[in-house]
């Protein structure tokens, strides 16, 4: 009997809460976005503080471009926060960044993990006066968005590559692909396609896309059936960083290094043991060391009320291009790894 | 003067409270007494669940899967046009049935908890993966943001609110209703409660419930804070919510556990990770501080027992 009073009373309390909140609550909201507009001001005297959030720490690709990002820092005379936490998890990303707006930071770069997460916070962060940017991946609220390299050239790049590697402008070849859903990953196997289709009418897609789970696993089994199944195949096309991995570790394993060719996008500390014996002709990616330097030299001019120019040259890193949208900016052209340069980098 | 284990964990917290208002430049700051006040109620909630779970002797792995799922619930109901309520009510619904799916595994068939979660929280997440094939779900409108961004009258967090509601909640019905004394009961000694007239299961089931019900609203406030759900919400609490209750003093081997234990503790990671992130330390190093302190304690709470056990055994030996 004491029991159902008791849960009876705290549900009676629960909705209580809950009655009270909305009718209390946008008032609430109103009034802290109002107290925290004032204090923007007082920030940017001196030197400036950029603060750059990865997707996580600790792993080959995000150390690289912390340190491109830290090297920025010094050379351009800029405080620089590289932070993030030990795991891609959104929800410890938005705590992170909502630290980052107690701090006092002028700009703040982030590379989402899940895009629509980081917007509530995001916007707080605007509130407050603090210049906001993605890196990497792209965000919604932002005031500039640097990125990598231009989808359709990258694409373009790789069939390039892929005929280069073959030899010959005609033969049999086969598209792997990390997920069908992937976005940036399916405008860089349509802007291969293209390719094929425009400049080199020899070659022969043997079947569509296949998937592989972003798994090197999944990668090396598919490649060995399309090895068994279609006995002309001359290259394979690899999009998303295990894929080549896969692919190049079966054409190892069967001898066939003379045979196929593979190209795709990976980097070049993983594909170092299989460009090393021709298994994977060229890896495909970008710098991300580069990357990091030009996110807290754009953040930099973000901070000073500029914006960047198309053509513009950034010391370091090369002309960027900038999109129409006018804050889409783009890094530069893809860089190859092959045999010779893939043990200069540590990524 | 004696201290109980709590209040000395509550001396800690307090310590390193004032600690880091001293060395942690803007760590008093409105803006991020706010911030602590938003952060803490999502990871409380599952710690506090976590808790529980413990007492019985057991543990939940799949807590933050169940409330992943319920997210996505709610988010499928808000995206899909229903009201705010629906979501709620919907996104609780999710978060019981989970849970009434781990105790009848544990309690009826009796399946070790730590196996039964250890599936389910596979079978979770592949469910989740079957609705939103690893994207994310979002956009649920400013009204459904206020629960985890609004405030209360125009200070107070309403999600911290929420939080203190519940803790005070698993408190009571822990120490005063006669189902939270057979959960401690039963985390002592199984098979006596069953021979005191107790059943068992049911009281378990309804561990398992409550669980799914706290997983549930944690669930309403982080889809509400981050305005998106994806498969991945609020993992990274699962270990830290049992290292919270632990460190809280419950006992591992169940019997034991406080509420309060457990909210210092909470308060003791949230104060550290907010801190230490103010000074500009390292995440990694972060990590390591706080399994530090975890260790630090456990320790400290191993000899203090063994202490009091030892002048307990001199007490009667002399008598």
């Amino acid at each position: 009997m004491k029991k159902l009073t008791l849960s009876l009373l705290s549900l009676i309390f629960f909705i209580g809460i809950l009655a009270g909140c909305v009718s209390e609550s946008g008032g609430g909201s109103d009034d802290s976005g109002n107290s925290d507009g004032g204090d923007s001001g007082d920030s940017g005297s001196e030197e400036f503080s950029i603060a750059v959030v990865p997707k996580l720490v600790g792993i080959p690709y995000f150390n690289a471009s912390e340190k491109g990002a830290e090297r920025a820092g010094e050379e351009l005379g800029v405080n620089v926060n590289y932070t993030g936490t030990t795991q891609a998890d959104a929800s410890q990303q938005v705590q992170e960044i909502e630290n980052l707006i107690s701090q006092d930071v002028d700009v703040i770069a982030v590379a989402p993990n899940d895009p629509a997460s980081v917007d509530p916070v995001l916007k707080k962060a605007k509130d407050q006066g603090i210049h906001v940017m993605d890196w990497d991946t792209p965000a919604n609220e932002v005031d500039l968005s640097v990125k990598q390299v231009d989808d359709e050239e990258f694409g373009r790049h790789m069939a390039q590559k892929l005929v280069e590697a073959m030899g010959t402008e005609s033969g049999e070849i086969a598209i792997l692909t990390g997920g069908l859903a992937a976005a940036n990953l399916n405008a860089w196997i349509d802007a291969a396609k293209a390719e094929f289709d425009e400049n080199y009418s020899g070659i022969e897609i043997v079947t569509e896309k296949i998937p592989t789970d972003e798994k090197q696993q999944v990668a090396y089994q598919k490649t060995l059936d399309l090895i068994k199944s279609y006995p002309d195949l001359k290259g394979v096309l690899a999009v998303s960083t295990p894929a080549p991995l896969g692919a190049a570790q079966a054409v190892q394993e069967e001898g066939l290094q003379d045979e196929i060719s593979v190209v795709g996008s990976a980097l070049p500390t993983d594909s170092k043991p299989f460009l090393e014996d021709g298994s994977l002709d060229t890896a495909v990616l970008w710098n991300p060391e580069e990357l990091g330097y030009l996110t807290v030299a754009l953040g930099k001019m973000l901070a000073e009320g500029e914006m960047p120019k198309d053509g513009q040259e950034i010391e370091g890193v090369g002309e960027i291009s900038v999109v129409d949208d006018g804050k889409t900016v783009i890094m530069g052209p893809p860089q190859d790894f092959t045999k010779e340069n893939a043990g200069d980098y540590n990524f | 003067m004696k201290l109980t284990k709590e209040s000395i964990l509550g001396l800690i917290a307090l310590g390193t409270f004032i600690l880091m208002s001293l060395i942690a430049p803007g760590f008093l700051g409105s803006n991020n007494l706010s911030n602590f006040l938003f952060q803490l109620p999502e990871f409380g909630l599952l710690a506090l669940g976590m808790m529980v779970v413990i007492i019985t002797g057991g543990i939940d792995l799949s807590i933050t899967y169940v409330a992943a799922l319920s997210g996505v619930g709610a988010a499928l109901m808000l995206t899909n046009g229903y009201s705010i309520i629906s979501a709620i009510v919907v996104a609780i619904i999710f978060g019981v049935a989970c849970g009434a799916f781990n105790g009848f595994v544990v309690s009826k068939i009796g399946v070790p908890p730590i196996l039964v979660t250890l599936g389910t929280m596979v079978l979770f997440e592949g469910v989740i993966l079957a609705i939103t094939k690893g994207n994310s779900i979002s956009g649920f409108g400013d009204t459904y943001s206020l629960i985890g961004n609004g405030y209360y009258m125009g200070v107070v967090p309403l999600s911290i609110l929420i939080f203190i509601f519940f803790a005070i909640l698993t408190g009571v019905l822990l120490n005063k209703s006669s189902w939270g004394r057979s959960i401690y009961m039963y985390g002592n000694n199984e098979i006596a409660t069953l021979f005191s007239g107790i059943r068992n299961s049911r009281v378990l089931m309804k561990v398992y419930l409550y669980v799914g019900l706290l997983a549930a609203i944690s669930a309403i406030i982080m889809t509400s804070r981050y305005n998106s759900v994806k498969v991945d919400l609020g993992s990274s609490y699962l270990l830290q919510s049992v290292a919270a209750a632990v460190l809280g003093g419950t006992n591992i081997h169940g019997g034991y556990g406080k509420v309060i234990g457990t909210v210092y503790a909470v308060i003791i990671f949230q104060t550290l990770s907010n801190g230490l992130n103010l000074l500009g330390v390292h995440s990694a190093i972060v990590d390591v501080f706080i399994g530090g302190i975890l260790i630090l304690v456990l320790t400290l709470n191993f000899f203090s027992d063994k202490m009091k056990s030892k002048k307990e055994s001199r007490v009667s030996s002399v008598s």
